[in-house]
């Protein structure tokens, strides 16, 4: 009888152990992000200025200055598929030679079939344009777009500091073996701020008329599967429609980087895997009158 | 019975082509023969075990030491001959199997990756793990085999080489030296007038060169190709004061603008006009004042003789520095027999001494004969031991073999030709008292440089990869040859006695 009820005791704990997430204690939780009010970004705000919510409770944090020299790889698509809009990709690189500022740690990465990593991150970012100057010409028609955005995401989540990657493609995907679900997953739980740099906008303007349904989705598709590395990594998303524009675009990327704000808190919820939404208030009282701003913050985060 | 086209008869079943296929198939069976002998240790020189000894023992003495004793070492000229048909046969045996074995060590870096392609999305962490740890081995060992076969071996065989050739011809050599010297007929070998360095004409018009040169830098820093200056006054006061005392002693009459990079690599390198710049690993390789004196009076002489010039006459600086563009892409993406993976994974830079144009430095065959006579002779002058530059030039081919990136390996001029040409010259100078090895100051450089190191090395450290090591993984392998510390001998299968 009482070798049973030291069974039942443990059945139950056991039952316990596995009904619960395990309790871990608090971990450090970081968060990149950038201000604005009406396009333009704000800098100069203090901790009074924000309110921090994780799964809707308030949580106390502090600001803490971002750290420099910040890891930056660009991935860029480099496709034989990709020859119609080649010239966008082209404008897009030349505008990250001029404006990416000297002091981060600059890589560069191109993908159609596989990922390949051209340039590991240097301060000599000119050997970055030498580089892509002088790429063979694509062999695959490949455009695995999600493959080398999770591997990415992958390796850079190993790094420490603040690690930011800009996307430089179409966003259309052929062959991946991963799925949108695992990129998804991926950006929620590694802390990369993604900038995406959209190329072919103005094809798909004049062509788009003429295309199919399923033709047209694929392009909708790609266009959010941007987006939504942007909205859920704290970055933006840019699809800039005439080649002139995308010096502006990089001119946007790089001042969204010197405009970061690094804010820290401790997370008291457990590493069960699940996602945990992060909201970011950003505000300034100017005598009575409360003025909001727009925050572009990751929107949660997220273990394994 | 059927006949063929050109009408002779053919037993049925013996068509050209099922000889043909009797042939592959022969050839077929017989590859894994071929190979065997292909991979075969090269027999042992035919030489008396003492003599085979007496002589590995001689090629690792540093040249200075063989100059001396060339004529007292007893060699006959079978011997030496035989030694040479050996090095040469090991040479290209030792270079043929590290590059099979490169090969095989990419067909296996292929398979491992096309597997972590092809799981990986079922993958478990160990499994991914342990796949990430055997590709990053294997591509350190594909880098290590590629910069054996092309680099290390060659350079290591063609310093023994040089070293045998010196003790074959250097007694006669010396003997000429003498006679010309007894006869004074060797004032009249070209630049013999050293009493007049700096009044003699050497290079005329070389102010012509420093927009040039202003135009290079400014192209090099926008393409993003110019390493960062080295942040510490003593140092580069230091490198600036001994450079411009070697250019008041030489025939350069430009003025002199010093800079000291903060790379890892060991060069220095010149641009036409008089602009000279000195990495901060060749100041970490150099052991004395006088090494150093010589490897920058080389510089000096590349300027002073427009070297650059003459060699840029038909190009422009920017179809060099696209070239140098097109070399870097090439070095990054392995190009270059991966000697820039071997550098990235290594030590996480690219070489500007692979990437820069020798047009650019003036550099070519006869034009390092002419800079490495025309240095000795401002080293000298300037008040330097001369020889300080045969050591060093000895401690990289020795022990640097991998160091490839050094503009002076890149033209190669035969090591014995460049060796015993410089040791002409120095024998020629005119004798002088109280020659520069050391001073106090190139003490306080050392010490400085430590801490310059330091920070560098922190650098090094925190900076990000992409491709940064696995965590946890085993210790990777090493293939068998590390420069300086292990001979030759181990890395080729060769008998040492």
């Amino acid at each position: 009888m009482r070798h049973a009820h030291v069974l039942r005791f443990f059945w139950a704990a056991w039952l316990l152990a596995v009904a619960q997430p395990a309790l871990a204690g608090p971990r450090e939780v970081t968060l990149y992000f950038t201000v604005e009010k009406d396009g333009t970004l704000i800098g100069g705000l203090t901790e009074d200025n924000f309110r921090l919510y994780e799964d809707g409770e308030p949580r106390k944090f502090r600001l803490e200055t971002p750290e420099t020299p910040a890891a930056i790889a660009l991935l860029v698509e480099y496709s034989q598929a990709s020859w119609l809009y080649m010239e966008d990709i082209y404008r897009a690189m030349e505008g990250f030679m001029h404006q990416a500022p000297e002091g981060h740690w600059y890589a560069l990465a191109t993908f159609s079939k596989d990922l390949e990593i051209r340039v590991d991150f240097t301060k000599q970012r000119g050997r970055i344009a030498n580089a892509f100057a002088d790429l063979p010409r694509p062999f695959w028609n490949e455009i695995n777009t999600y493959d080398a955005v999770y591997e990415m995401l992958e390796r850079m989540g190993q790094l420490r500091g603040r690690r930011i990657l800009i996307v430089i493609g179409s966003g259309l995907d052929t062959f991946s073996s991963m799925r949108l679900e695992d990129v998804r997953r991926k950006a929620e739980a590694v802390n990369v701020v993604v900038y995406a740099v959209g190329v072919g906008s103005l094809l798909r303007t004049v062509y788009e008329p003429y295309l199919s349904q399923p033709a047209r989705m694929d392009l909708l598709q790609a266009e959010a599967f941007f987006q939504m590395l942007a909205q859920k990594t704290g970055g933006q998303a840019w699809f800039p429609r005439f080649e002139a524009a995308f010096r502006d675009v990089m001119r946007g990327v790089m001042q969204s980087i010197a405009f970061h704000y690094k804010l820290v808190y401790e997370s008291n919820l457990p590493e069960d895997g699940k996602f945990h939404r992060i909201r970011l208030e950003a505000f300034r009282f100017e005598g009575d009158r409360k003025t909001t701003f727009t925050v572009r913050v990751r929107e949660g985060w997220r273990t394994g | 019975m059927h006949e063929t086209a050109a009408g002779l008869p053919q037993s049925p079943g013996r068509s050209p082509r099922s000889y043909l296929a009797l042939l592959l198939s022969l050839l077929l069976a017989a590859l894994p023969v071929i190979q065997a002998s292909n991979q075969q240790a090269v027999p042992r020189p035919a030489l008396p075990p003492e003599v085979l000894a007496a002589m590995n023992e001689a090629l690792l003495r540093p040249y200075l030491e063989l100059f001396e004793q060339a004529a007292r070492l007893e060699f006959t000229p079978a011997q030496i001959q035989e030694m040479r048909r050996y090095l040469e046969q090991a040479r290209s045996n030792c270079v043929r199997r590290w590059r099979e074995r490169a090969r095989q060590l990419e067909r296996d870096l292929e398979k491992a990756q096309a597997e972590l392609r092809a799981r990986t999305a079922k993958l478990k962490p160990e499994e991914r793990r342990e796949l990430h740890c055997q590709i990053q081995n294997l591509r350190l060992l594909k880098s290590q085999a590629d910069t054996l076969a092309e680099h290390a071996v060659p350079v290591a065989f063609e310093n023994r080489l040089a070293k045998l050739e010196l003790i074959e011809k250097w007694p006669q050599d010396e003997k000429k030296i003498k006679e010309e010297l007894a006869s004074g007929a060797y004032i009249n070998r070209r630049w013999g007038d050293v009493l007049d360095i700096g009044f003699r004409q050497v290079g005329q018009g070389q102010e012509e060169d420093i927009k040039i040169g202003q135009e290079t830098v400014e192209q090099m820093k926008l393409a993003g190709l110019m390493p960062p200056e080295v942040k510490n006054e003593v140092i580069q006061q230091y490198v600036a004061r001994l450079t411009r005392e070697v250019a008041r002693h030489s025939d350069v009459r430009v003025p002199v603008r010093v800079t000291v990079l903060n790379s890892k690599e060991i060069n220095a390198f010149a641009l036409p006009g008089g602009f000279i710049y000195v990495e901060r690993g060749l100041l970490e390789a150099v052991e004395d004042e006088a090494q150093l004196a010589g490897v920058i009076a080389h510089e000096l002489a590349h300027v002073a003789a427009r070297h650059g010039h003459r060699l840029m006459r038909r190009s422009t600086i920017a179809s060099l520095i696209y070239q140098a563009a097109q070399l870097a892409a090439m070095i990054l993406t392995g190009g270059v027999a991966s000697l820039g993976t071997y550098y990235a994974l290594q030590y996480g830079f690219y070489g500007l001494g692979l990437v820069l144009s020798l047009d650019l430095l003036g550099v070519s065959r006869e034009f390092e004969l002419e800079a490495d006579q025309l240095g000795i002779q401002y080293a000298w002058h300037a008040g330097y031991d001369p020889k300080g530059f045969i050591r060093f030039f000895d401690k990289m081919a020795t022990q640097e073999g991998y160091v490839q990136g050094i503009s002076w390996f890149r033209t190669h001029p035969p090591f014995y030709r460049r060796m015993v040409e410089a040791m002409r010259e120095i024998s020629f100078l005119p004798p002088k008292e109280k020659l520069v090895t050391q001073t106090d100051a190139f003490q306080q450089m050392k010490r400085e440089l430590e801490k310059v190191v330091a920070e560098a090395k922190e650098e090094e450290e925190g900076r990000p990869s992409l491709i940064a090591p696995e965590q946890g993984c085993p210790a990777p392998e090493k293939l068998e040859f590390k420069p300086g510390e292990r001979r030759i001998e181990t890395v080729c299968d060769m008998p040492t006695s």
